[in-house]
């Protein structure tokens, strides 16, 4: 039934929910007497193994923006951009179908450099989000973005490979830390090499095949996108993550974001599968049921009734009484 | 049946055949008996037996042992020489020898010959993987497992029983009697249809994603995994505390699996997961790994939630790693049950992991075959075409329609 559909927009308004409006604090690059508490390897190299997670929103929009009343959202009954109402697809999900405001996670003045063509694209993205971003297809989520979606992702440091395997769609990236040719084709999750500089660990990643997104704003890029990562100890607990953007078919100059790493201290942490290619088979295929299940599709356009009955206790009369 | 219904049925089966099916054609590799002994199994720096490194079976070795070679645990090399030389003819075969009449149903089922599901491993030393129960054999169903592949099956034939596959009497339609289109055809399956990636009980129906195979809709990766006739190469990372897999399995349909090796007891029972739960620990030089809290939504060998996985990982040299796991469910089978397998280390650079191309990406096999469905039924409904139930747009039986794991082409590794 509808419901089912219902079901995983719901999925994305918990992710919302779950990461609530948390300030973003910048912290300072992290300093030598911070790292002198980090967790170390038998050869003095720090530690990252264990499950960690962002707290941010930076999964929601890389740059600053105000809080919105919805994941997609139409204009109400002011014709200006600053009121909108909740669009359908998130409508019956109340507070809870919302975006969480940030104050960005991009360096400098916070904004993204695109080319004057990238810009149009980004704005377009953005306008059809549900129509375009991979992520809603449950495909690979790529690098930089996989790495502060609102799920945990464990790191395994190995001798001559990190091993990162994250929660949304069981998948992982491996980290170089040796000589190994790149892959013969370009690739959604991109070709990691490592190596130490100091206490940092500083990734090179390329081979990009330009279907991936930054995140559900429609921030964007290229085959021709470039990343330096740099990963370092903050504290036993937290790690400085920053990113290097470069990709001059998109943008004029090469950008940078940076937040924390968190490390996920309960005791029994550890990562659950969320096969989503399951969750999405509605979502990519439902128009080809023999028998609909959302009422109703149009071709290959969904159109979603919505169904939020009011709860008897929650009617006016019902309280006056009281 | 229209041009376009049939041209997209192709498409679909072909793409959905291409997902699934990866021809592994490794270098020849020296026979295990002939290399010069490895060196030693080595340790991490903090001194646990390392398992790191890309792994796979070198060998072809069948599941279960070939009735004909029972009580005989090892081939001869004169039985080896002579079983690769047959497997080497169907590869060799032309496709053309074994097409069926041109645009029928059976050719369209049948698009592969043998020749695609045959390795270019030679064959092992072991007459099977299992080495317990010590006929070779899986033991035999409880009358409970019994119960619900028969109720699988009588559901499969109900949707078979008014297509040529039946009519005809082809090996799909084994059990089964040609008749007019099922009441069934609209029912619900009796179980989730957790059917593998080679589509041995798929069902001939394509209402929705989920009347397809689990292979066909990117989710065929189950444990354990043998490699199976895709091969497979899993890749270990270690850490103190925790082990790391990725299974590079089911041409895309790899996945990444994280062993914890912790005293910590098991997820609650509640939470349920297509790979289960594992937790790992050391005995001596061996990894033990248990594995419960299966989904009843996954299918190993007819069992399900209640599967239990005891995983012995030891590496026996530097070359060398040995997996065995015994395999237990007592709803399913009336004993436990122990496969052996020998990974043989590979070259980092030679036989590269990668985590794509991944069959979701580019699952437009299933919109084919979906779509397909969808226009048999309009051509049926405006008069253009047969009654859909009559046909066997969705398979008849897996592959089996197309050919049969028997005479001149069949494997003798598996027949």
């Amino acid at each position: 039934m509808q419901n089912r559909f219902i079901a995983s927009l719901i999925v994305v308004a918990i992710a919302a929910a779950v990461v609530t409006a948390v300030v973003t604090v910048r912290l300072t690059q992290p300093g030598r007497a911070a790292a002198a508490t980090a967790a170390r390897t038998v050869d003095g190299k720090p530690d990252f193994s264990g499950v960690w997670q962002v707290l941010n929103e930076a999964h929601w929009d890389l740059q600053a923006h105000d809080a919105r009343p919805g994941a997609v959202t139409q204009r109400g009954v002011y014709p200006f951009d600053y009121v909108q109402v909740p669009a359908a697809p998130v409508l019956a999900l109340g507070a809870a179908g919302g975006v969480p405001g940030s104050v960005g996670v991009v360096e400098g003045d916070g904004q993204i450099p695109y080319t004057t063509e990238a810009a149009a694209i980004k704005k377009e993205n953005a306008e059809h989000w549900i129509d375009r971003d991979p992520e809603l297809k449950c495909y690979l989520p790529g690098i930089p973005r996989a790495m502060y979606m609102p799920y945990p992702f464990q790191i395994v440091q190995g001798t001559n490979k990190i091993q990162m395997a994250f929660a949304f769609t069981s998948t992982a990236r491996t980290i170089h830390l040796d000589q190994v040719e790149a892959p013969p084709d370009d690739t959604y999750m991109g070709h990691s090499v490592g190596r130490w500089e100091g206490d940092t660990l500083v990734v090179d990643v390329t081979g990009f095949n330009g279907k991936n997104w930054f995140d559900r704003a429609g921030n964007f890029h290229s085959d021709a996108l470039h990343l330096v990562e740099r990963f370092t100890p903050i504290t036993r607990d937290a790690i400085h993550y920053e990113v290097t953007v470069e990709d001059p078919k998109v943008f004029t100059r090469p950008w940078k974001i940076s937040m924390p790493l968190y490390r996920r201290l309960e005791p029994n942490a550890q990562l659950l599968e969320y096969r989503c290619m399951e969750f999405v088979e509605e979502f990519l295929w439902g128009n080809l049921r023999k028998q609909q299940l959302v009422k109703r599709w149009e071709g290959e356009t969904i159109i979603v009734d919505i169904t939020r009955k009011v709860p008897p206790a929650d009617k006016l009369h019902d309280w006056y009484r009281r | 049946m229209s041009k376009r219904s049939l041209g997209l049925r192709s498409i679909g089966v072909a793409a959905v055949i291409m997902a699934v099916v990866v021809l592994l054609k490794l270098a020849p590799v020296p026979r295990a008996e002939d290399a010069v002994r490895a060196g030693p199994a080595p340790k991490t720096p903090w001194g646990e037996p390392d398992l790191q490194g890309i792994w796979t079976n070198n060998y072809e070795i069948p599941l279960q042992r070939p009735a004909r070679y029972a009580n005989k645990e090892f081939f001869t090399d004169e039985e080896r020489a002579e079983l690769d030389q047959q497997r080497t003819s169907i590869i060799d075969r032309q496709a053309n020898e074994t097409r069926r009449t041109r645009g029928t149903e059976q050719d369209v089922s049948g698009a592969y010959n043998q020749a695609i599901f045959v390795t270019h491993k030679h064959v092992g030393r072991r007459t099977s993987l299992i080495v317990d129960p010590p006929d070779g054999r899986i033991p035999p169903l409880t009358p409970e497992a019994q119960k619900r592949r028969d109720a699988i099956r009588t559901f499969q034939l109900a949707l078979l029983q008014a297509t040529d596959t039946c009519k005809n009497k082809l090996p799909g339609c084994a059990g089964g009697t040609y008749g007019p289109p099922s009441p069934r055809r609209a029912e619900a399956p009796p179980y989730y249809l957790a059917t593998g990636a080679m589509g041995g009980g798929s069902i001939n129906r394509a209402d929705g994603p989920e009347d397809r195979t689990l292979g066909e809709r990117c989710m065929g990766a189950i444990l354990p995994d043998f490699g199976g006739l895709a091969g497979f190469f899993p890749q270990i990372v270690q850490s103190p505390g925790t082990l790391s897999i990725f299974y590079d399995t089911g041409q895309g349909q790899g996945w990444q699996r994280v062993i914890p090796l912790t005293g910590r007891s098991h997820l609650p029972s509640h939470l349920r997961q297509w790979w289960g739960d594992s937790r790992g620990h050391w005995e001596g030089n061996t990894l033990v790994v248990d594995v419960t809290n299966f989904t009843p939504k996954t299918d190993f060998q007819g069992s399900r939630e209640n599967l239990h996985l005891v995983e012995r990982w030891t590496r026996l040299d530097a070359n060398t790693l040995e997996y065995a796991v015994t395999i237990e469910d007592a709803t399913t089978w009336t004993r436990p049950w122990t496969v052996k397998l020998e990974l043989n280390k590979q070259s980092d650079q030679t036989n590269r992991v990668y985590k794509e191309p991944r069959c979701h990406e580019g699952n437009f096999g299933m919109t084919a075959l979906l779509a397909g469905a969808r226009a048999e039924e309009r051509a049926f409904a405006a008069g253009r075409g047969p009654d859909p139930a009559t046909l066997c747009s969705a398979g008849c039986g897996g592959f089996a329609a197309g050919f049969a794991d028997s005479g001149e082409e069949s494997n003798p590794l598996t027949n």
